[in-house]
């Protein structure tokens, strides 16, 4: 069964060395704007957040050129850069921002999980990506949609003594 | 080292002229880097050719580079730095200033290495280098307004969130000779006053992002080295560094009688916990902030929600601000301090020197030499943080006493006289930082008294007690660190200049490959040791370079940095200590410490950089040695 990347997102500091591993690793250059995971730095709010593809698939159907497929043994969704014209209608569809085209190519930037080994979970500095069976992501899952439901998303005042 | 392709750099330079509103793109000159690298390195022999000695610091023709080194912005850990090159109009003498944040990255991302800003604009203009398209805007919107408040602005103006600013706030403008270059809303490029050279200039910022690769000359080694360099690095953030930030050595300094209190007449302070880092972590800490590409995350992202003293959210109270602007005065508590810290962050000056001003102030009052009428009816105290508070607003307004401590305490107690220049805390112009002479290490002394590059500094070239203090050999040990270091405290006779040599050439490597000396002070498992470095900037451009050769460039740019200043007529006669700073301590575990043979200790280590023990001035066979023959003849003549 395919493993799943999910985050610990408290403990981002938004040092963004996954973003610099992820271009290593697909491109062999250092190059932030080729990363397909990107952290999020909110000024005037205390909040560094990994974006980063939840594998959900729904640019797969969306894609007219049928590039997109689901690879079964990583889970992940994978691009054909044959059949990929670089058109953006994936980027347009993903809710979270996590696809983007790549600045030369202009093909789909998507998370291919490293083909089973994600660069990013292996690099952080802070063990915020994290990449488990599904059982154990479930839980990290369930608590990322739990913070949602969260009415106070202002950080929790300090101690008060 | 001979043409083709460089890798690990961006290739490029940015000059701008803003006298003529012309922006043209130069090649990096191969015969220039294998010199002296890159960074402040490259921008020290920039500034050596292009500036005429006496040059004042805020005419059109001073210069300010931003600049790189091939590390930046590459996957070596800690490598988010920029550092902005000068002739300082705090010291009139060579300029140097870091911030992290990603600034410094994402200027080679945008495709250049420097940018060197010439010239001055006659209204308000900042620079914009996004999408491969360099321009001078208009800024007249924004002249006046916060370093927050503009770099909001601007980021919505270009239209990319994630670009990075740095920029002046109303201290820059107002010539404040600290003000401070404000890089991501806060981290700070404080000293030494680039902001004013800014002000001068009439830029009130500079905005960059860009989307081109950062090649490697052999990619499978780099990674390898990087990933084996972060790892080691990265033990620091699990450790007190990461967890409390550099204020989580306070406490420690203060038990070992090394944490300067009181314009430096002592170096404990007896409410020094309601200070520590522990304490910010347990009541203002909202979440702990890495600049880009660095696995320690040291910076302190605080609030105070409510009150008198409160703030937004920002990245502050780190430990030399927490020390000058808060132990120095003797706040005795932590709220004011995160105030008057955020304060100089979003008005754009430097809290180290405004925090000496502030406690130069205070004991100036307390002597009578300034009065409430200098002060506008402020009574100043130690221990008042509202005073304190107060004082800092008239700087930033430049009001009242405001106005001459606005000039650094050099220019202020020059004015004052009486006496005021026994106590006025500076080397060579740049007040004296968070780290003393007597209670913290005698490499100090030296340190601060020869001041080079920028005037009596702790942290550059490097806080060079982690010898002596804490114990650390660096890695250096191969290259000649003596070794086991002495006492702290003991002052010659025991190899200390030739200690000192050393960890100065190896610390300069920072501001010359662009990361951060905090990836270069620990234990050597967990550093960019000099074999560490070695390995990353080999496989990334492709040269070998030992770490025998990485000194040798750094010494050539140390040098090459006094013969600057040399030029500009510093000489031994200058390398001196303020008399408060040899002075025996009042308190605490360190009483009594004083520096008494500082002439023999200049000696020792003149000696050992190769340097002429009457005039101080590089020797002409150590010009040679090093290659600069021209510059040995600009300053010993032909």
């Amino acid at each position: 069964m395919p493993r799943t990347l999910v985050i610990s997102p408290d403990k981002c500091t938004g040092c963004r060395i996954c973003m610099l591993a992820c271009s290593y690793r697909h491109f062999k250059v250092i190059n932030p704007a080729r990363s397909r995971i990107r952290v999020v730095r909110l000024p005037h709010e205390p909040v560094d957040s990994p974006i980063y593809c939840i594998q959900c698939g729904l640019c797969i159907s969306a894609c007219p050129f049928n590039a997109l497929s689901r690879d079964l043994r990583t889970g992940a969704v994978k691009v054909d850069p044959e059949k990929c014209t670089g058109c953006g209608i994936c980027v347009h569809v993903c809710p979270y921002g996590a696809v983007s085209r790549d600045p030369e190519t202009h093909k789909a930037l998507l998370c291919d999980l490293c083909d089973g080994d994600p660069e990013c979970a292996k690099v952080c500095p802070e063990g915020v990506l994290l990449y488990l069976d599904p059982d154990d992501a479930a839980e990290y899952k369930r608590m990322a949609f739990s913070r949602l439901q969260r009415r106070e998303i202002t950080p929790l005042k300090p101690d008060a003594r | 080292m001979t043409g083709g392709k460089l890798y690990g750099y961006a290739g490029r330079i940015l000059r701008v002229n803003l006298s003529k509103a012309k922006i043209v793109e130069e090649e990096l000159k191969p015969n220039l880097l294998k010199f002296y690298l890159g960074g402040t390195g490259y921008a020290a022999r920039i500034l050596w050719d292009s500036l005429e000695r006496g040059v004042d610091p805020f005419s059109p023709e001073n210069l300010l580079i931003a600049c790189t080194g091939p590390l930046t912005g590459t996957l070596a850990p800690c490598s988010g730095s920029v550092e902005f090159a000068f002739k300082s109009p705090l010291t009139g003498i060579f300029g140097q200033t870091r911030a992290g944040g990603s600034f410094g990255p994402r200027l080679k991302y945008a495709g250049y290495d420097f940018i060197i800003v010439e010239g001055a604009s006659d209204k308000p203009v900042y620079l914009s280098v996004v999408d491969d398209s360099p321009e001078i805007r208009d800024a007249s919107h924004i002249w006046g307004k916060t370093v927050h408040e503009a770099t909001d602005i601007l980021l919505e103006e270009v239209g990319d969130p994630q670009a990075s600013v740095a920029c002046i706030g109303p201290g820059g403008e107002k010539l404040i000779r600290y003000a401070s270059i404000m890089v991501d809303y806060d981290r700070a490029a404080g000293r030494c006053g680039g902001g004013a050279v800014m002000g001068s200039k009439k830029l009130k910022a500079i905005v960059v992002d860009g989307d081109h690769d950062i090649e490697a000359a052999k990619p499978d080694e780099f990674y390898e080295a990087a990933l084996e360099a972060i790892k080691a690095v990265g033990k620091q953030g699990r450790g007190s560094l990461g967890q409390f930030g550099t204020v989580g050595g306070l406490l420690g300094l203060n038990e070992s009688g090394a944490l300067p209190t009181k314009n430096f007449q002592t170096c404990y302070y007896e409410e020094a916990e309601k200070m520590s880092g522990e304490e910010l972590a347990r009541r203002y800490l909202l979440k702990r902030r890495a600049c880009m590409g660095c696995p320690i995350g040291c910076g302190r992202y605080v609030w105070v929600p409510s009150g008198p003293y409160m703030t937004p959210p920002h990245e502050g109270a780190e430990y030399e601000t927490t020390d000058m602007l808060g132990v120095q005065s003797m706040m005795g508590s932590l709220e004011p301090l995160i105030r008057a810290s955020y304060l100089c962050n979003t008005y754009g000056i430097d809290t180290i020197s405004a925090g000496n001003a502030i406690a130069f102030a205070i004991e100036a009052y307390e002597k009578g030499l300034i009065t409430d009428e200098d002060t506008g009816g402020i009574r100043l105290r130690w221990g008042d943080a509202d005073a304190c508070l107060k004082l800092l607003e008239l700087i930033i307004e430049r009001k009242y006493i405001g106005d001459l401590l606005a000039e650094g305490v050099k220019r202020a107690a020059e004015k004052i006289g009486r006496g005021a220049e026994d106590f006025a805390c500076h080397g060579k112009g740049l007040e004296v930082p968070a780290h003393d002479t007597r209670g913290t290490s005698k490499s100090l002394a030296i340190q601060y008294a020869i001041g080079n590059p920028r005037g009596a500094c702790h942290i550059e070239p490097i806080w060079s007690p982690m010898w002596d203090f804490s114990r650390s050999s660096l890695g250096l040990g191969e290259l000649g660190l003596p070794w086991p270091p002495p006492s702290r405290f003991e002052e010659t006779g025991v190899r200390r200049g030739e200690a000192c040599r050393l960890l100065w050439l190896y610390g300069e490597l920072a501001s010359i490959l662009g990361i951060c000396r905090f990836s270069m002070q620990g234990g050597e498992d967990e550093i960019l040791t000099p074999a560490r470095l070695s390995r990353l900037v080999s496989a990334l451009t492709g040269w070998d370079l030992s770490p025998k050769d990485l000194i040798k460039i750094s010494d050539r740019v140390y040098t090459l940095k006094r013969c600057f200043n040399v030029r500009e007529g510093v000489g031994r006669k200058d390398d001196r200590l303020p008399k408060r700073l040899m002075e025996p301590l009042a308190t605490g575990p360190t009483k009594g410490q004083k520096v008494e043979n500082l002439d023999m200790m200049l000696d020792e280590t003149y000696e050992a950089l190769g340097w002429d023990k009457k005039t101080g001035k590089p020797t002409r066979e150590k010009l040679k040695e090093l290659g600069l023959d021209d510059v040995s003849e600009v300053i010993w003549g032909g």
